[in-house]
Formats: structure tokens, C-alpha cells, sequence
């Protein structure tokens, strides 16, 4: 956890220490799932984004308010109100990045990292705090679900954000939703090496 | 003695089995004089009578009409007519493969039987509402089963794979809640959403039965049964946490299923889960024994494995049983 | 008890406030989903009949819907449809009841306004003045006629049918001989990569041209794409000069009769998709054909 809470560094936080899929290994399932292109990593995103900030900032913003026995009820009212909202948006003026996203944009609701965000930070810190907070956290998944798109939807269909870059398809494998849990698990495991260099090289200095 | 009670209601139930079965294929009959009808292979249907029918009259194309049901004035061409030794079943051959997904009717114009006629008949021929539950069931369990396939539930199925007796644990809870608040999303959705156009309210009420369907099952095994609530009592918190629970109303209210047909959906999902999470907690017990390389031990591994079980599972795609 | 009440009193409110927030944001942006929805079905209309933003339709093209119900009388069925026709120059509706044999039973005339008659409610309540009791109707599916000024330029019909995992939602445009003119795939959710592949230009535009007579024997065949015709369907990726005007002719009239090439992985699915076409084309040309003739014979003033 951050000590020194600046903007800058909370925004960093969830980008790569605590970023969301790597690390925390929470919200899994869209990772898995709908990461084969990078649009679709961009589009739920940017919905997870809104719905992480909107929250965050509606509980910071009314924590005095809540009871403490009906806290959980009451962030998971918070949440299903701005899933229900992007739901009804995403659906009115973007039909087509609505339709790819399926079921997934309904599910955010009940996603962990979110109530976990509220839990552990909203409901202790300011407005403005649990905004850069629940930006940085919206994101770190942001970024995982584009880099995963990347990887996907460059090795897949040879293509980037629909652009032809490659002219050709290496591995159609990867296109394959069934394929996001290979891709997680290796850059999980990317992320766990990195880790694992970055010790040893501490250890040495030290 | 209790094993005489046991056999007792096997067999009744077995009974109540067949005679469901056996019902299920005559529904649609609404001549006496018509004992069966069901599809046979892709091509054909078979009609069986009560008694025998004369030959002449058996074996003539324009005495039959079949079409679809919801394109009436669309005739679907008889290539050929077989009519058995006992000459109580016919088997009506088409020149092109039914879709048996509708149901089709049959009207068959002043039957002759022993050169009386007995009026004019109109059957339903229609697959076996049983065997629609069952692929329902068998759909939503491996077809389509909801953490391989559908890439759903990824959190607390990762979370709760490390041991054998922990993964039957949450399986069989997730089981039962599911089964619980399913049932009572489609009753709410059914009958107060949708008639109030209420839709975009899903969301929140779902996630609201949810937790209720929780609290009630915590509840209950509490005062019911302590030591079961010992056993299962902390999976429920992890229940809420488990998408598969939230997409299963939600598929629920998209395609318009009726009560049966949900409870078949919402069984097949939890049974699907505890499948899956058995299959996983198997292997993932052994591989505490492999050598695995250190970066990948842990979730990384966990999760190339779930690849290997989901490339597995997609060979049941599209797979139709009945 | 404070406590207890306390606690129901922020839950509620909150609750409203959540409920408030949902319905403004409902009422809001239910308005633009129909209008986007609507435009979206426009669009794909038009562009199956070759219009697109460099190559605007010209504004006497009009779209006129006709509905199909049926209609159920007892244990006899017959089919109603409602076409829009010309009355005293303005736009209204007659609705045809035809028995199975394709014989007019009778021909009412519904008081309609064209904008109204796109709400499917609007319609039944139309239909429910003249259908009394006991007889019932149903809502069974509807087609398109474009006409260009008193020419008739196509029919949009719009179909579902299985495919290998789900149903796959389409457009079919014929022109007036049924042949295919274009083939749009509105929704599927077929493996991404391998049944997914049926929206790719060079699977679905294997249909156009196809003409009424290939149509009912057309089969899938399991042999690679030839890269000619290849080129010749990704119609988007078209460059100036890649294609003389003989050489698109020649390729045009080469594949004209030839089968639906399967999509490499996924031949259930290219076979489901042929099939459903295959079936969409025949019911539609059997009652288009059927219907064109009671209009002709009963000199209904149709506006199309």
C-alpha cells in the first residue's frame, strides 16, 4: 500500500503493484473471456473505469452516512445503480461494442475488486483520494485487458485494433477465447519473474 | 427391510419415469385413433394407430398434409410411405430434413380402417419435452458448461481448486444457492419485471436476491443442521463473490425460459461448476508434487491448466444429445 | 429499535435515490436505443442494396413493410398479411386473409398510419377491430419491398435459423427474380475464429448473385477458396485498378452457379448458414409469389 498518498503514486499502484489481473488475480473472467481483441479490452475497461470511480466517489462522498451493519448492502446497491447506468448507455449509443461485450458489462457487478477498492479505501479516505484511487485501479485493469487484447488479437488474427498490421495469422489459437487462460497464466508469469529479477538484484546490492 | 423399501421406490420412481416419458410423446394427439407419433431419424416421422388401417388408404401422399407449425401454408413433401406388416405404424419418408427444433403437424384426412372411416385427425409430432430438459441440463453442465466455455466464475474457482474436500465443499453449496435464488429471479422477473417494464432494474435485483437467497441458506443450515453448517458455512460468503450465480437470471430473463426449463439451467450450472472445480482440485493436488519452474508455481500454472481442461471441453461444442 | 429503525430509514432512501438515478438514466436513453436500433436496420438495408455514404440512395427509394400473422379460426389456420396500399393517394393498410391454399378469404381495410403501424403494439390493436373473437392471430414475420420511384428494386427479408452453437439473425436482399443481391449477418455468437468467420465478407458475399434456380440445389463444398474469387468477394479491400470491368465480369460468370466454398473449421456452420438461406429464399418466393397474385387478381392499389 501506498504510504504517501499522492495522486501520482496511487494511480501508479493500481497500474502495477496492485494492478487488478496480474497481481491480485480478481476480476479473472473478462480477462479470460472477451481480451481477443484489443478494442474489447478498451471498451470494458473504460466501463469498468467509470463504474470504479463513480462508486468509489459516491461512498467516499457518503461514508458518514451509512450505518456500519448495512455497509456491504449498501456498496453493492452503489455498484448495481453505475453497472445499471454504463449498462443502459453502452446499450443506447454504442450497439456494436455492447453486443461483443455480451453478458460481461451486467456482470461487473460482481466483480471483487471493486467492493474490495470500496472496503479497503473509499470508506476510509476523501473524495478526491478515492478518485485517483479508483482511477488508478480502473486503470491497471484497463491495461491489463489491452495488453492481453494485444498479445491476442496480434498473434491471432494479425491484426491491430481492426488494422491490418501483419497480413497474415501466426497462431489462430490465440484467437480462440479459450486461449485467455494461457495468456494470463504467462503473463502472470511474466510479472512473477520480474518480481523474482527484481529481489535477487535488491538482495545483491544489499 | 430397508432394502426392500428402497427397492420399492426405485422402482416407483422408475415408473413415474416411463410413464412421464411415454406421456410426453402422446401430448400432442388429438384423435383416439392416433396411438404415437415422434421424428425417426432426419428425414421421417413415425405415426402409429390404434388399430389397422386399410393399405390404400395408408399409402397415399395427398391423404397426409405435414407442415411446420408456424408456416401452415407450407407443405413438406412425402417422398415415400411405409406402412408395417400389422399395418398400425406408418412411416411417413420427406424429400428434405425435418427441422425437428419446430414442432411439426399432421393432419391426416379421413382415416379407413377396416373400410370405415373414423374421422379426420390432427397430431402434434414434436421431440420429447423430457429429452428438451434433459439437453438443457446436460447443456448447461458440459456443452456449455459455465467456467470452461463461458469463462465465467474464474475467481472463486481458482480460489477454492487447491484441495479435493474444499472443491466439493464450495461445488455443493454454490449448488444449492444457485438453484435457490434462479428459481426466485425468474419468478420476480416473470411476473412483476417484465409485465411493469421494469427490465432495467435486473441488475440490482438479482444481485439483491442473491444475497438474500445467502442469507436465507446461512440461516437455515444454522438452525437445521449445525454440523453441515460447519462443513459448507464458509463458501457461502464466497457465493456472492461467483459470477456464474448473476448470469444465470440473466440468461434466465433473455431467453424467455419457463420454470422447468430454468430449473434445468440453474441445476446443470451448479452441477457444471462442481465438475469443473472436482477436475481441477484433482489435478491441482498432484501438481503440489511436480517440479514446476518457480515463476509459474502457484496461479500461473493454475491457469495454463484451466486452458488445457477449457481445449478439452471445447470439444463438446455443438455437441446435441436428443 | 433506533438502531433497527435507523437502519430501514437510510436503506430505503437510498434505495429510492438508486431507483431515481436508474429511471432518469432509463427514460433518457431508451429513446436513442429505438432510434439507434432503427437507423441500424436502415443502414444495412441500404447497404445491401449498394448505397453507402460516397453512393447515397436517392430519397424517391422507399422501404415498404409488409406483415405476416397467422391467423387461427378453430382448428383451421389461415395467413394474414398486411400490406400497405394507396387510398385516395394516401398511405394506408389492407389486411388480407388468405386460406392455406393461397385463396383470398376476405380483404379488410385497417386505418393506419404508416409511422404507427412500425409498433408492433399499434398493429395489434389495429388488427384486434377487425379480428374479433374467437379467432386469434399471431405475429409471424415480416419482408421489404424497396421501391424506386414505381419500380421495384428488391426485397429485404429479415430470417433467423440455427446454427452450429446459436441462432444466426440475418438480412437477405433478393432483387424481383430472387436472386440474391446481398447477405448480411445482423447477430451469432458462433465460435470466434471458426464459425465467427461467417460475417467475413469472403464467406457471405459467396451468396450474392446466386440466382433463384442454383438457389434450391445449393450445397457446401469442402475445397479451398480459389484466391481469384477470393479477391474478387472482399469487396472492401477493393483498390482502383485491381480489377478490369471485363476481368469482375468474367469471375462474376465463372462462380455464378458454383457452391457455397465451406469456411476452413467450421463446415457445420457454413452448412447451417446455406441451409437457412436455402429455406429463407424458398418460403419467401412460394409467398411472395402467392401473394402477388391475390393482389393482382383482387386489383388491390398496393403502394408498392
Amino acid at each position: 500500500m501506498a504510504t504517501t498518498k499522492t495522486p501520482s503514486r496511487l494511480v501508479l499502484n493500481g497500474l502495477l503493484n496492485e494492478n487488478p489481473i496480474f497481481r491480485l488475480a480478481l476480476s479473472m473472467c473478462p480477462a479470460v473471456g472477451i481480451s481477443t481483441t484489443v478494442m474489447n479490452g478498451l471498451m470494458l475497461g473504460t466501463a469498468v473505469l467509470f463504474v470504479q470511480v463513480c462508486s468509489s466517489c459516491t461512498i467516499a462522498a457518503i461514508k458518514n452516512y451509512i450505518h456500519p451493519r448495512i455497509r456491504i448492502p449498501t456498496y453493492t446497491l452503489t455498484i448495481a445503480t453505475w453497472v445499471t447506468v454504463i449498462d443502459l448507455v453502452l446499450s443506447a449509443y454504442a450497439p456494436e461494442a455492447y453486443k461483443a461485450m455480451g453478458i460481461f458489462i451486467k456482470l461487473i457487478v460482481a466483480f471483487a475488486i471493486i467492493t474490495m477498492r470500496l472496503e479497503v479505501f473509499a470508506c476510509k479516505n476523501t473524495v478526491a483520494m478515492s478518485f485517483w484511487d479508483g482511477l488508478g485501479m480502473g486503470l491497471g485493469f484497463m491495461f491489463g485487458m489491452v495488453t492481453l487484447g494485444f498479445i491476442r488479437e496480434l498473434l491471432g488474427m494479425g491484426t491491430l485494433l481492426g488494422h491490418n498490421v501483419l497480413g497474415f495469422r501466426p497462431l489462430l489459437f490465440f484467437a480462440l477465447p479459450l486461449a485467455g487462460f494461457f495468456c494470463v497464466g504467462f503473463m502472470m508469469a511474466i510479472f512473477n519473474y520480474v518480481e523474482l529479477v527484481f529481489n535477487r538484484r535488491k538482495k545483491r546490492r544489499g | 427391510m430397508a432394502r426392500l423399501r428402497r427397492i420399492t421406490y426405485l422402482t416407483l420412481g422408475f415408473l413415474l419415469l416411463a410413464y412421464l416419458l411415454v406421456f410426453s410423446g402422446c401430448a400432442g394427439s388429438q384423435n383416439r385413433f392416433i396411438k404415437k407419433t415422434s421424428f425417426r431419424g432426419t428425414h421421417s416421422i413415425l405415426i402409429t394407430f390404434a388399430g389397422p388401417v386399410d393399405e390404400e388408404w395408408a399409402t397415399k401422399a395427398s391423404n397426409y398434409r405435414v407442415y411446420e407449425k408456424p408456416d401452415p401454408d407450407i407443405v413438406l413433401k412425402i417422398s415415400t410411405i411405409e406402412l408395417s406388416t400389422n399395418r398400425q405404424t406408418v412411416i411417413l419418408h420427406f424429400e428434405e430434413p425435418l427441422n425437428q427444433n419446430q414442432p411439426h403437424m399432421v393432419t391426416m384426412r379421413g382415416i379407413m380402417t377396416e373400410g370405415k372411416s373414423v374421422g379426420t385427425a390432427i397430431v402434434k409430432v414434436r421431440k420429447l419435452y423430457l429429452g428438451y430438459l434433459f439437453s438443457i441440463l446436460i447443456g448447461a453442465m458440459l456443452v456449455q458448461n459455465f467456467v470452461f466455455t463461458k469463462y465465467l466464475g474464474l475467481c472463486v474457482f481458482f480460489g477454492t481448486s487447491q484441495k479435493r474436500s474444499t472443491a466439493v465443499g464450495m461445488g455443493v453449496t454454490f449448488t444449492i444457492v444457485i438453484v435457490a435464488s434462479a428459481m426466485m429471479s425468474w419468478f420476480l422477473y416473470q411476473f412483476f419485471l417484465k409485465p411493469f417494464h421494469l427490465d432495467f432494474l435486473q441488475i440490482i435485483v438479482f444481485i439483491g436476491l442473491v444475497s438474500l437467497s445467502v442469507q436465507a441458506v446461512d440461516t437455515i443450515l444454522r438452525k437445521v443442521n449445525p454440523m453441515l453448517f460447519k462443513a459448507f458455512g464458509v463458501y457461502l460468503v464466497l457465493v456472492i463473490a461467483n459470477c456464474i450465480i448473476l448470469a444465470v437470471p440473466l440468461i434466465l430473463a433473455d431467453n424467455e425460459y419457463n420454470a422447468a426449463e430454468s430449473l434445468m439451467l440453474a441445476l446443470g450450472a451448479g452441477l457444471g461448476f462442481l465438475i469443473a472445480l472436482f477436475l481441477m482440485s484433482s489435478v491441482r493436488e498432484r501438481l503440489e508434487l511436480a517440479n514446476v519452474p518457480p515463476t509459474y508455481r502457484g496461479l500461473p500454472i493454475a491457469f495454463v491448466v484451466a486452458g488445457l481442461f477449457a481445449l478439452a471441453f471445447l470439444g463438446f461444442s455443438g455437441m446435441s444429445i436428443f | 429499535m433506533r438502531e433497527i429503525l435507523r437502519i430501514t430509514i437510510g436503506l430505503t432512501v437510498s434505495c429510492l435515490i438508486a431507483a431515481l438515478v436508474m429511471g432518469a438514466v432509463f427514460t433518457i436513453t431508451d429513446k436513442a436505443k429505438k432510434h439507434n436500433e432503427y437507423m441500424n436496420v436502415q443502414q444495412t438495408m441500404l447497404g445491401l442494396l449498394g448505397y453507402s455514404k460516397s453512393h447515397p440512395a436517392p430519397s424517391e427509394l422507399k422501404f415498404e413493410t409488409i406483415y405476416r400473422y397467422i391467423v387461427a379460426e378453430g382448428q383451421t389456420r389461415y395467413l394474414g398479411y398486411l400490406v400497405p396500399v394507396k387510398k385516395n393517394g394516401k398511405e394506408n393498410y389492407a389486411f388480407l386473409l388468405l386460406d392455406l391454399e393461397g385463396k383470398l378469404k376476405k380483404l379488410y381495410s385497417v386505418d393506419m398510419r404508416p409511422e404507427a403501424a412500425i409498433e408492433a403494439s399499434e398493429r395489434e390493436k389495429a388488427l384486434h377491430e377487425i379480428l374479433k373473437p374467437p379467432r386469434k392471430f399471431n405475429y409471424a414475420d415480416s419482408f421489404i419491398i424497396a421501391v424506386l420511384g414505381r419500380q421495384r428494386v428488391a426485397y429485404l427479408i429479415p430470417g433467423e435459423f440455427p446454427g452450429f452453437k446459436t441462432f444466426v439473425r440475418v438480412m437477405l436482399a433478393l432483387d424481383p427474380s430472387f436472386t440474391i443481391k446481398g447477405l448480411e449477418i445482423m447477430e451469432q455468437e458462433e465460435d470466434p475464429g471458426l464459425g465467427g468467420e461467417i460475417v467475413q465478407e469472403y464467406f457471405k458475399n459467396q451468396f450474392v448473385d446466386k440466382p433463384f434456380k442454383k438457389i434450391a440445389s445449393l450445397k457446401v463444398i469442402k475445397k479451398p477458396l480459389p484466391s481469384e474469387y477470393r479477391k474478387y468477394l472482399e469487396r472492401k479491400k477493393w483498390k482502383k485498378g485491381m480489377f478490369t470491368r471485363e476481368q469482375i465480369e468474367e469471375i462474376r460468370k465463372k462462380y455464378r452457379s458454383a457452391d457455397i466454398y465451406a469456411l476452413t473449421g467450421a463446415t457445420i456452420s457454413s452448412r447451417a448458414v446455406t441451409n437457412g438461406v436455402k429455406n429463407m429464399v424458398k418460403k419467401f418466393a412460394y409467398r411472395e409469389k402467392m401473394l402477388e397474385r391475390v393482389i393482382a387478381e383482387e386489383n388491390i392499389q398496393a403502394a408498392f
